[in-house]
């Protein structure tokens, strides 16, 4: 390897230098890369921010840095390639530690060259911002856009289930009774054809039933969300599936409305999903508070059939999970191997109330 | 001809209440049809309900689950003024929630609705029994 005998020479400033310079800061991950982007040093900053020390990262590529679905679409390779090409390249996403948690980070990659312009490798500059994120995003106009968004759509969804419920639902109970009651009337010859013609209104009925239950699963807003999970995990996928499950929860705060609801919003595509494709036998779903958020796993033990790159428009599932949770200011992934079924996973921020919609007598007022 | 469940003495005194009148109409219909059974009254809300089966003291009710006044309160009002009434829920859900709802407000059977004539007729019949 020639890399060994030019690393040296690509450090701009000399190795005790630039390690006590490195050694000093703590809040931003100050490291540097060989050309093909492997790790070749490290700083304390570094070890705080993504949880690895020294020993652990140097050697290994820095693509282990991001979340699966961004080294899926190969962006640290491209990252690379535009630090190259324009010198630098400052990017602001979703990062993720050693122990698999995820942050904000504001990343900087520049590409360092020798004399003689020959790419020696990069310097990147990584610094957290998770909770300038989250504290900007609590607030912001778009937080309340979403939240309204949510309450809007939420609201839309139980009205139409409920004209199905009342109006669309008691309609053919009403035609099926009748003709179960015409069958027992009419000369024999005609019996058979009621009878057919009342098993599709059933059908029909118990269709238009679940498609309810999708809508506005009964339960959610009224008990919050361990409960509305709980029993559409018992009613849903244990009842109606037949499918093993498990449920396990650990939240030290109950979210706001609108963040329970697009967990579970989130959760019932997802499980939906195990339940249409996954062909496996159980499920184990877990939802637990972390990075002052909730963080929601769903895992399946099916074919764990990577996600079709084939463009195919007609699947909106994964793209409004996607767009559900990144909306509501968090992340989310869904991963696969053959053979090991597929775990979809996502971490929504749980802002408290914002103060000025909660007025309350300040507490230690005398 | 529809089978009875070849019980002898007079046909067993049924109250409906649901408030979609079309539903009502052909619930009332179906149950008038069976000879062991009798409507003896409709209502289309809890204060309806609450006077007919106070006034006939039926043996059966048949209670919609989303009444106006409530279903499982409704439930529990007849349960007073008419104790010796067996309530039957029929019912467009059937989540846990609202069986559980029903059954603790007093319900012996919970139908849903969409189940044919056959099982909501045998539903009555079984709570009828535990009288
Ligand atoms: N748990 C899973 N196991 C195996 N394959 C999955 C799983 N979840 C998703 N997939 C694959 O990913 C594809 C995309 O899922 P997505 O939810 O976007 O679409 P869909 O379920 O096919 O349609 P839609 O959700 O729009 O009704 C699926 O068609 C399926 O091939
Ligand atoms: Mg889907």
């Amino acid at each position: 390897m020639t890399q060994e005998s030019t690393r040296k020479q690509a450090a701009p400033m000399s190795e005790a230098a630039f390690t006590l310079l490195v050694q000093g800061v703590l809040d931003y991950g100050i490291f540097m890369l060989d050309p093909q982007g492997h790790i070749i040093s490290w700083n304390a900053g570094a070890e705080r921010i993504k949880g690895y020390r020294a020993e652990d990262i140097v050697g290994q590529h820095f693509s282990v840095f991001y979340p699966p679905e961004d080294q899926a679409s190969g962006k640290p390779q491209w990252e690379l390639e535009t630090a190259v090409a324009e010198g630098r390249l400052e990017d602001e996403g979703w990062r993720v530690r050693k122990d698999g948690s995820r942050f904000w980070a504001n990343v900087v990659i520049t590409a360092l060259w020798d004399e003689k312009g020959v790419l020696r490798g990069f310097g990147k500059v990584t610094r957290d911002m998770s909770e300038r994120r989250a504290a900007q995003h609590a607030l912001s106009e778009r937080r309340r856009l979403f939240d309204h968004l949510v309450q809007a759509q939420e609201t839309e969804r139980r009205r139409i289930a409920w004209d199905v419920h009342d109006d669309s639902i008691q309609a053919m109970v009403a035609v099926a009774m009748r003709l179960e009651l015409l069958a027992d009337r009419v000369p024999e010859s005609y019996t058979a054809e009621l009878h057919r013609l009342d098993a599709s209104v059933r059908e029909a009925i118990d269709r238009l039933r679940s498609l309810t239950f999708r809508l506005h699963p009964p339960g959610i807003d009224r008990h919050g969300l361990i409960e509305g999970l709980a029993s559409h995990l018992a009613d849903v996928v244990g009842s109606s599936w037949g499918m093993a499950y498990t449920f396990e929860h650990q939240l030290d705060r109950e979210p706001s409305p609108e963040t329970a609801i697009t967990i579970f919003r989130i959760a019932q595509e997802a499980l939906l999903n195990v339940h249409k494709h996954a062909r496996g036998s159980r499920v184990d779903v877990r939802v637990a508070s972390a990075d002052g958020g909730i963080v929601t796993r769903v895992v399946d033990d099916g074919t764990g059939e990577p996600m079709p790159q084939d463009g195919a428009r007609d699947h909106f599932g994964v793209i409004e999970m996607r767009e559900r949770a990144e909306t509501a200011g968090g992340w989310w992934s869904m991963h696969s191997r053959p053979g090991t079924g597929t775990t979809v996973e996502f971490w929504l921020p749980n802002p408290r109330p914002v103060p000025a919609t909660t007025p309350e007598p300040a507490k230690d007022a005398p | 001809m529809t089978a009875t469940a070849g019980r002898p003495g007079p046909p067993l005194s049924v109250l409906l209440c649901d408030d979609n009148a079309m539903l009502l109409e052909v619930l009332s219909e179906v149950v008038q049809a069976q000879p062991d059974l009798e409507v003896v009254g409709t209502a289309c809300n809890g204060e309806q309900a609450l006077r007919l089966a106070y006034r006939r003291q039926p043996d059966l009710v048949v209670l919609d689950v989303r009444f106006p006044g409530g279903g499982p309160s409704v439930a529990r009002e007849i349960a007073q003024c008419s104790p010796g009434s067996r309530i039957v829920a029929f019912s467009a859900y059937d989540d846990k929630g609202s069986i559980e709802q029903m059954k603790n407000a007093g319900v012996f059977e919970y139908v849903l609705k969409g189940a044919s004539n056959r099982e909501l007729f045998a539903a009555l019949r079984r709570a009828a029994a535990t009288r």
